[in-house]
Protein backbone atom coordinates (compact mmCIF):
# COMPACT_ATOMS: atom_id res chain seq x y z
CA UNK A 1 0.00 0.00 0.00
CA UNK A 2 2.96 2.33 0.49
CA UNK A 3 4.06 4.74 -2.21
CA UNK A 4 7.72 5.61 -2.72
CA UNK A 5 8.41 9.32 -2.95
CA UNK A 6 10.32 10.78 -5.82
CA UNK A 7 12.60 13.78 -5.49
CA UNK A 8 10.83 15.85 -8.12
CA UNK A 9 8.18 17.26 -5.80
CA UNK A 10 6.72 20.69 -6.28
CA UNK A 11 6.87 21.59 -2.62
CA UNK A 12 9.81 23.92 -2.21
CA UNK A 13 8.69 26.25 0.44
CA UNK A 14 9.17 27.45 3.28
CA UNK A 15 10.29 27.92 6.75
CA UNK A 16 8.11 28.69 9.70
CA UNK A 17 8.69 31.44 12.21
CA UNK A 18 6.90 32.21 15.42
CA UNK A 19 6.13 35.89 15.73
CA UNK A 20 4.88 38.08 18.52
CA UNK A 21 3.81 41.62 17.85
CA UNK A 22 2.00 44.47 19.55
CA UNK A 23 -0.71 46.50 17.93
CA UNK A 24 -2.60 49.52 19.15
CA UNK A 25 -6.32 49.04 18.56
CA UNK A 26 -7.82 51.83 16.51
CA UNK A 27 -11.50 52.40 15.99
CA UNK A 28 -13.32 50.48 13.29
CA UNK A 29 -12.96 46.93 11.98
CA UNK A 30 -10.13 45.02 13.57
CA UNK A 31 -9.20 42.49 10.89
CA UNK A 32 -7.75 45.00 8.42
CA UNK A 33 -5.60 46.40 11.22
CA UNK A 34 -4.23 42.94 12.02
CA UNK A 35 -3.64 42.06 8.38
CA UNK A 36 -1.75 45.30 7.90
CA UNK A 37 0.38 44.60 10.96
CA UNK A 38 1.26 41.10 9.70
CA UNK A 39 1.92 42.20 6.14
CA UNK A 40 5.56 42.25 5.14
CA UNK A 41 6.50 39.62 7.71
CA UNK A 42 5.62 36.61 5.55
CA UNK A 43 2.30 34.88 5.10
CA UNK A 44 0.36 34.17 8.26
CA UNK A 45 -0.41 30.47 8.71
CA UNK A 46 -2.00 30.79 12.12
CA UNK A 47 -2.52 33.78 14.36
CA UNK A 48 -4.57 34.92 17.33
CA UNK A 49 -4.90 37.88 19.63
CA UNK A 50 -3.61 36.46 22.91
CA UNK A 51 -3.63 39.53 25.12
CA UNK A 52 -5.27 42.93 25.51
CA UNK A 53 -4.01 45.74 27.73
CA UNK A 54 -6.37 48.68 28.21
CA UNK A 55 -4.96 52.04 27.23
CA UNK A 56 -6.74 55.38 26.90
CA UNK A 57 -5.08 55.85 23.53
CA UNK A 58 -6.41 52.50 22.28
CA UNK A 59 -6.02 49.02 23.70
CA UNK A 60 -2.66 47.33 23.16
CA UNK A 61 -3.17 43.97 21.51
CA UNK A 62 -0.64 41.15 21.65
CA UNK A 63 -0.73 38.92 18.58
CA UNK A 64 1.02 35.58 18.36
CA UNK A 65 1.45 34.09 14.92
CA UNK A 66 3.18 31.39 12.91
CA UNK A 67 4.42 32.93 9.69
CA UNK A 68 5.50 31.24 6.47
CA UNK A 69 8.72 32.74 5.21
CA UNK A 70 10.78 32.08 2.12
CA UNK A 71 13.87 29.89 2.61
CA UNK A 72 16.67 31.74 4.43
CA UNK B 1 -52.17 16.10 16.37
CA UNK B 2 -50.35 18.26 13.84
CA UNK B 3 -46.68 18.90 14.60
CA UNK B 4 -45.24 22.38 14.20
CA UNK B 5 -42.81 22.61 11.26
CA UNK B 6 -39.16 22.53 12.21
CA UNK B 7 -37.26 25.70 11.42
CA UNK B 8 -34.59 25.42 8.76
CA UNK B 9 -31.10 24.64 10.04
CA UNK B 10 -29.00 27.56 11.20
CA UNK B 11 -25.41 26.87 10.10
CA UNK B 12 -23.34 27.61 13.18
CA UNK B 13 -19.59 27.76 13.70
CA UNK B 14 -18.24 26.36 16.93
CA UNK B 15 -14.68 27.33 17.80
CA UNK B 16 -12.69 26.15 20.80
CA UNK B 17 -9.17 27.44 20.14
CA UNK B 18 -6.46 24.84 20.36
CA UNK B 19 -3.73 24.90 22.99
CA UNK B 20 -5.03 27.60 25.34
CA UNK B 21 -6.26 25.32 28.12
CA UNK B 22 -10.00 25.81 27.78
CA UNK B 23 -11.79 24.24 30.74
CA UNK B 24 -14.18 22.64 28.28
CA UNK B 25 -12.53 21.54 25.06
CA UNK B 26 -8.92 21.97 26.11
CA UNK B 27 -8.33 18.26 26.57
CA UNK B 28 -9.13 15.06 24.67
CA UNK B 29 -12.21 15.85 22.62
CA UNK B 30 -14.02 16.95 25.74
CA UNK B 31 -16.05 19.58 23.86
CA UNK B 32 -17.76 16.82 21.93
CA UNK B 33 -20.89 16.71 24.12
CA UNK B 34 -21.24 20.48 23.70
CA UNK B 35 -20.82 20.08 19.93
CA UNK B 36 -23.54 17.44 19.84
CA UNK B 37 -25.85 19.77 21.76
CA UNK B 38 -25.14 22.72 19.45
CA UNK B 39 -25.64 20.46 16.42
CA UNK B 40 -29.04 19.45 17.73
CA UNK B 41 -29.97 23.09 18.38
CA UNK B 42 -28.72 24.42 15.05
CA UNK B 43 -29.29 21.47 12.73
CA UNK B 44 -25.93 22.26 11.13
CA UNK B 45 -22.67 22.73 13.03
CA UNK B 46 -19.27 23.44 11.49
CA UNK B 47 -16.43 22.75 13.87
CA UNK B 48 -12.81 21.67 13.92
CA UNK B 49 -10.87 18.56 14.93
CA UNK B 50 -9.85 19.92 18.35
CA UNK B 51 -13.52 19.80 19.30
CA UNK B 52 -14.27 16.38 17.84
CA UNK B 53 -11.10 14.32 18.35
CA UNK B 54 -11.03 12.06 21.38
CA UNK B 55 -8.23 9.73 20.22
CA UNK B 56 -9.95 6.34 20.31
CA UNK B 57 -13.30 8.02 20.97
CA UNK B 58 -15.35 9.88 18.38
CA UNK B 59 -18.90 10.62 17.39
CA UNK B 60 -20.25 10.74 13.89
CA UNK B 61 -23.25 12.99 13.30
CA UNK B 62 -24.46 14.03 9.86
CA UNK B 63 -25.27 17.49 11.20
CA UNK B 64 -21.64 18.13 12.20
CA UNK B 65 -19.12 19.18 9.56
CA UNK B 66 -15.49 18.36 10.45
CA UNK B 67 -13.36 21.19 9.07
CA UNK B 68 -9.72 21.77 9.97
CA UNK B 69 -8.83 25.19 11.38
CA UNK B 70 -7.18 26.81 8.35
CA UNK B 71 -10.07 25.70 6.15
CA UNK B 72 -12.57 26.86 8.73
CA UNK B 73 -11.00 30.32 8.75
CA UNK B 74 -11.12 30.43 4.95
CA UNK B 75 -14.74 29.25 4.98
CA UNK B 76 -15.66 32.01 7.43
CA UNK B 77 -13.92 34.53 5.18
CA UNK B 78 -15.86 33.34 2.12
CA UNK B 79 -12.78 31.99 0.32
CA UNK B 80 -13.96 28.37 0.54
CA UNK B 81 -17.34 26.68 0.53
CA UNK B 82 -18.10 23.27 2.04
CA UNK B 83 -19.65 20.50 -0.03
CA UNK B 84 -20.97 17.56 2.01
CA UNK B 85 -19.92 14.15 0.69
CA UNK B 86 -20.99 10.57 1.24
CA UNK B 87 -17.41 9.54 1.92
CA UNK B 88 -13.83 10.59 1.41
CA UNK B 89 -11.01 8.41 0.09
CA UNK B 90 -8.43 8.76 2.82
CA UNK B 91 -4.68 8.75 2.51
CA UNK B 92 -2.31 8.24 5.42
CA UNK B 93 0.80 10.38 5.71
CA UNK B 94 3.42 9.01 8.10
CA UNK B 95 6.43 10.89 9.44
CA UNK B 96 9.70 9.10 8.69
CA UNK B 97 10.65 9.85 12.28
CA UNK B 98 8.19 7.27 13.64
CA UNK B 99 9.80 4.10 15.00
CA UNK B 100 8.87 0.82 13.31
CA UNK B 101 6.74 -0.57 16.12
CA UNK B 102 4.76 2.65 16.47
CA UNK B 103 4.35 2.82 12.70
CA UNK B 104 2.93 -0.70 12.69
CA UNK B 105 0.48 0.29 15.44
CA UNK B 106 -0.83 3.08 13.22
CA UNK B 107 -1.13 0.83 10.19
CA UNK B 108 -3.14 -1.61 12.28
CA UNK B 109 -5.48 1.21 13.33
CA UNK B 110 -6.01 1.93 9.65
CA UNK B 111 -6.74 -1.72 8.98
CA UNK B 112 -9.13 -1.79 11.93
CA UNK B 113 -11.04 1.21 10.60
CA UNK B 114 -11.23 -0.41 7.16
CA UNK B 115 -12.42 -3.74 8.53
CA UNK B 116 -14.69 -2.62 11.36
CA UNK B 117 -15.99 0.77 10.24
CA UNK B 118 -15.88 0.29 6.49
CA UNK B 119 -13.78 3.37 5.81
CA UNK B 120 -12.03 3.72 2.47
CA UNK B 121 -8.35 4.23 3.17
CA UNK B 122 -5.95 3.84 0.31
CA UNK B 123 -2.41 5.01 -0.15
CA UNK B 124 0.13 5.31 2.63
CA UNK B 125 3.07 7.63 2.11
CA UNK B 126 6.06 8.13 4.37
CA UNK B 127 7.88 11.46 4.31
CA UNK B 128 11.35 11.51 2.74
CA UNK B 129 12.85 12.67 6.02
CA UNK B 130 11.78 13.16 9.63
CA UNK B 131 9.50 16.17 10.02
CA UNK B 132 11.28 17.42 13.13
CA UNK B 133 8.31 18.61 15.17
CA UNK B 134 9.20 21.01 17.94
CA UNK B 135 6.95 22.35 20.65
CA UNK B 136 6.91 25.89 22.02
CA UNK B 137 4.88 28.10 24.26
CA UNK B 138 4.03 31.64 23.31
CA UNK B 139 4.32 34.56 25.74
CA UNK B 140 0.67 34.02 26.67
CA UNK B 141 1.34 30.41 27.64
CA UNK B 142 -0.57 29.12 24.62
CA UNK B 143 1.01 26.14 22.90
CA UNK B 144 2.61 26.78 19.54
CA UNK B 145 5.06 24.75 17.58
CA UNK B 146 6.81 24.29 14.33
CA UNK B 147 8.39 21.86 11.90
CA UNK B 148 11.97 21.66 10.75
CA UNK B 149 10.96 20.11 7.44
CA UNK B 150 7.67 21.54 6.17
CA UNK B 151 8.86 20.74 2.64
CA UNK B 152 8.90 17.01 3.42
CA UNK B 153 5.34 17.22 4.73
CA UNK B 154 4.10 18.96 1.61
CA UNK B 155 5.88 16.57 -0.78
CA UNK B 156 4.28 13.60 0.93
CA UNK B 157 0.88 15.29 0.77
CA UNK B 158 1.30 15.90 -2.95
CA UNK B 159 2.16 12.23 -3.47
CA UNK B 160 -0.98 11.15 -1.64
CA UNK B 161 -3.13 13.50 -3.67
CA UNK B 162 -1.60 12.13 -6.88
CA UNK B 163 -2.40 8.64 -5.62
CA UNK B 164 -6.07 9.57 -5.38
CA UNK B 165 -6.52 10.61 -1.77
CA UNK B 166 -9.32 13.13 -1.29
CA UNK B 167 -8.52 13.69 2.40
CA UNK B 168 -5.33 13.13 4.38
CA UNK B 169 -4.67 11.92 7.90
CA UNK B 170 -1.20 12.90 9.08
CA UNK B 171 0.73 11.16 11.84
CA UNK B 172 3.88 12.93 13.01
CA UNK B 173 6.33 11.80 15.66
CA UNK B 174 6.12 14.25 18.54
CA UNK B 175 8.83 14.84 21.11
CA UNK B 176 7.91 13.53 24.51
CA UNK B 177 8.96 14.02 28.09
CA UNK B 178 6.85 11.73 30.27
CA UNK B 179 8.22 13.33 33.44
CA UNK B 180 7.43 16.92 32.52
CA UNK B 181 5.39 19.11 34.85
CA UNK B 182 3.34 20.37 31.92
CA UNK B 183 2.25 16.87 30.96
CA UNK B 184 1.42 16.04 34.58
CA UNK B 185 -0.68 19.20 34.81
CA UNK B 186 -2.51 18.33 31.59
CA UNK B 187 -3.25 14.79 32.72
CA UNK B 188 -4.42 16.21 36.03
CA UNK B 189 -6.84 18.58 34.33
CA UNK B 190 -5.00 21.81 35.06
CA UNK B 191 -2.76 22.38 32.08
CA UNK B 192 -2.47 23.26 28.45
CA UNK B 193 -2.30 20.64 25.70
CA UNK B 194 1.33 21.19 24.78
CA UNK B 195 1.03 19.31 21.48
CA UNK B 196 -1.92 21.20 20.09
CA UNK B 197 -0.11 24.19 18.63
CA UNK B 198 2.25 22.09 16.52
CA UNK B 199 -0.61 19.84 15.45
CA UNK B 200 -2.47 22.86 14.16
CA UNK B 201 0.56 24.03 12.21
CA UNK B 202 0.87 20.64 10.48
CA UNK B 203 -2.75 20.41 9.43
CA UNK B 204 -2.91 24.11 8.46
CA UNK B 205 0.15 23.78 6.22
CA UNK B 206 -1.18 20.75 4.42
CA UNK B 207 -4.73 22.07 4.01
CA UNK B 208 -3.41 25.36 2.67
CA UNK B 209 -1.15 23.58 0.19
CA UNK B 210 -3.61 20.98 -1.13
CA UNK B 211 -7.08 22.43 -0.37
CA UNK B 212 -8.43 19.08 0.76
CA UNK B 213 -9.54 18.00 4.24
CA UNK B 214 -6.58 17.18 6.48
CA UNK B 215 -6.19 16.40 10.17
CA UNK B 216 -3.41 15.26 12.43
CA UNK B 217 -2.72 12.68 15.12
CA UNK B 218 0.53 12.69 17.10
CA UNK B 219 2.58 9.51 17.43
CA UNK B 220 3.66 9.01 21.02
CA UNK B 221 4.74 6.15 23.23
CA UNK B 222 2.08 4.97 25.71
CA UNK B 223 2.22 6.64 29.12
CA UNK B 224 2.43 4.98 32.51
CA UNK B 225 -0.92 4.42 34.18
CA UNK B 226 -1.98 7.48 36.20
CA UNK B 227 -4.61 6.81 38.89
CA UNK B 228 -5.30 10.56 39.20
CA UNK B 229 -6.10 11.04 35.52
CA UNK B 230 -8.65 13.78 34.83
CA UNK B 231 -11.72 12.45 32.95
CA UNK B 232 -11.25 15.11 30.27
CA UNK B 233 -7.84 13.67 29.37
CA UNK B 234 -8.87 10.01 29.65
CA UNK B 235 -9.82 9.45 26.01
CA UNK B 236 -6.17 9.76 25.01
CA UNK B 237 -5.12 6.89 27.27
CA UNK B 238 -7.46 4.19 25.99
CA UNK B 239 -5.30 2.97 23.16
CA UNK B 240 -1.89 3.12 21.56
CA UNK B 241 -2.64 5.80 18.96
CA UNK B 242 -4.70 8.98 18.56
CA UNK B 243 -5.65 8.08 15.01
CA UNK B 244 -9.17 6.53 15.03
CA UNK B 245 -11.02 9.82 15.63
CA UNK B 246 -9.09 11.51 12.81
CA UNK B 247 -9.94 8.78 10.33
CA UNK B 248 -13.60 8.83 11.29
CA UNK B 249 -13.77 12.64 11.22
CA UNK B 250 -12.11 12.87 7.82
CA UNK B 251 -14.14 10.02 6.35
CA UNK B 252 -17.12 12.34 5.90
CA UNK B 253 -15.46 15.75 6.08
CA UNK B 254 -16.90 18.09 3.47
CA UNK B 255 -14.99 18.85 0.29
CA UNK B 256 -13.39 22.29 0.19
CA UNK B 257 -14.65 24.28 -2.79
CA UNK B 258 -12.88 27.44 -3.89
CA UNK B 259 -15.06 30.51 -4.22
CA UNK B 260 -14.34 34.00 -5.42
CA UNK B 261 -13.58 35.39 -8.86
CA UNK B 262 -11.17 32.60 -9.92
CA UNK B 263 -13.47 29.73 -8.90
CA UNK B 264 -15.34 27.65 -11.47
CA UNK B 265 -18.80 29.11 -11.99
CA UNK B 266 -21.53 27.43 -10.01
CA UNK B 267 -18.97 25.82 -7.70
CA UNK B 268 -20.48 27.21 -4.52
CA UNK B 269 -23.92 27.81 -3.20
CA UNK B 270 -25.70 24.98 -5.02
CA UNK B 271 -26.74 21.45 -4.17
CA UNK B 272 -26.33 21.63 -0.41
CA UNK B 273 -23.02 23.47 -0.56
CA UNK B 274 -22.46 25.62 2.52
CA UNK B 275 -21.19 29.15 2.03
CA UNK B 276 -20.10 31.85 4.43
CA UNK B 277 -23.18 33.96 3.86
CA UNK B 278 -25.28 31.16 5.33
CA UNK B 279 -23.52 31.25 8.71
CA UNK B 280 -26.12 32.19 11.30
CA UNK B 281 -24.07 32.22 14.51
CA UNK B 282 -20.59 31.69 15.92
CA UNK B 283 -19.99 30.11 19.31
CA UNK B 284 -16.62 30.73 20.98
CA UNK B 285 -15.17 30.98 24.49
CA UNK B 286 -15.93 34.43 25.91
CA UNK B 287 -12.27 35.11 26.74
CA UNK B 288 -10.87 33.86 23.43
CA UNK B 289 -12.60 36.07 20.89
CA UNK B 290 -9.44 37.10 19.05
CA UNK B 291 -9.25 34.38 16.41
CA UNK B 292 -9.63 34.89 12.69
CA UNK B 293 -12.95 33.08 12.19
CA UNK B 294 -14.61 34.91 15.07
CA UNK B 295 -13.41 38.34 13.96
CA UNK B 296 -14.32 37.67 10.35
CA UNK B 297 -17.85 36.70 11.33
CA UNK B 298 -18.15 39.68 13.68
CA UNK B 299 -17.32 41.99 10.81
CA UNK B 300 -19.86 40.27 8.58
CA UNK B 301 -22.61 40.88 11.13
CA UNK B 302 -22.96 37.27 12.27
CA UNK B 303 -24.08 37.06 15.92
CA UNK B 304 -21.30 35.98 18.31
CA UNK B 305 -22.28 33.74 21.21
CA UNK B 306 -19.63 34.25 23.89
CA UNK B 307 -19.64 31.26 26.24
CA UNK B 308 -18.11 31.20 29.69
CA UNK B 309 -15.26 28.72 29.20
CA UNK B 310 -12.14 29.86 31.08
CA UNK B 311 -8.70 29.50 29.52
CA UNK B 312 -5.27 31.13 29.66
CA UNK B 313 -6.51 34.08 27.67
CA UNK B 314 -8.47 37.15 28.63
CA UNK B 315 -9.45 38.45 25.20
CA UNK B 316 -13.13 39.25 25.47
CA UNK B 317 -15.42 40.91 22.96
CA UNK B 318 -15.61 43.90 25.30
CA UNK B 319 -11.81 44.21 25.52
CA UNK B 320 -11.61 44.13 21.72
CA UNK B 321 -14.40 46.67 21.33
CA UNK B 322 -16.37 44.37 19.05
CA UNK B 323 -19.82 45.62 20.06
CA UNK B 324 -18.68 49.23 19.57
CA UNK B 325 -17.59 48.21 16.07
CA UNK B 326 -21.09 46.93 15.35
CA UNK B 327 -20.98 43.24 16.34
CA UNK B 328 -23.87 41.48 18.05
CA UNK B 329 -22.54 39.69 21.13
CA UNK B 330 -24.73 37.32 23.12
CA UNK B 331 -23.30 36.17 26.47
CA UNK B 332 -23.88 32.60 27.61
CA UNK B 333 -22.86 31.17 30.95
CA UNK B 334 -22.73 27.63 29.54
CA UNK B 335 -23.01 25.70 26.30
CA UNK B 336 -26.56 24.83 27.35
CA UNK B 337 -27.38 28.54 27.32
CA UNK B 338 -25.58 28.92 24.00
CA UNK B 339 -27.87 26.19 22.61
CA UNK B 340 -30.80 28.31 23.77
CA UNK B 341 -29.49 31.34 21.88
CA UNK B 342 -29.05 29.22 18.75
CA UNK B 343 -32.58 27.90 19.07
CA UNK B 344 -33.86 31.46 19.39
CA UNK B 345 -31.92 32.59 16.31
CA UNK B 346 -33.05 29.52 14.37
CA UNK B 347 -36.67 30.32 15.24
CA UNK B 348 -36.22 33.95 14.22
CA UNK B 349 -36.69 35.35 17.69
CA UNK B 350 -35.10 38.65 18.62
CA UNK B 351 -32.57 37.96 21.39
CA UNK B 352 -33.60 41.24 23.07
CA UNK B 353 -37.16 39.96 23.47
CA UNK B 354 -35.93 37.20 25.78
CA UNK B 355 -34.40 39.53 28.40
CA UNK B 356 -35.73 42.09 30.82
CA UNK B 357 -36.08 44.97 31.13
CA UNK B 358 -37.41 45.47 27.60
CA UNK B 359 -37.26 49.21 27.17
CA UNK B 360 -39.86 51.10 25.11
CA UNK B 361 -38.80 52.53 21.78
CA UNK B 362 -38.41 56.32 21.67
Amino acid sequence: MSTALGLESLARLERLELLELRLRRRSGPLLPQIRAALAGRGQPLRWAITGVEPDPAGAQLRIEAVMIRPPA
Amino acid sequence: MALAPVAAPLPTLMVVPTGIGCALGGYAGDALPAARLLAAASGCLITHPNVMNGAALYWSDGRIHYVEGWSLDRFAAGDLALRPVRRQRLGLLLDAGIEEELRLRHLQVVDGCRATLGLEIGAVVTTDGPLGVNLRQGPSGASWGSLERPDALLRAGEALQRAGATAIAVVARFPEDPQSEALAAYRGGAGVDGLAGAEAVISHLLSRHLTIPCAHAPALSPLQLNPELDPRAAAEELGTTFLPCVLVGLSRAPDLVATGPSAPSGAAGAGGVLTADQIGAVVAPADAMGGEAVLTCAERGVPLIAVHNPSLLNVSAAALGLAEAGATVLDACSYAEAAGWITALREGLSPASLGRPLLPLR
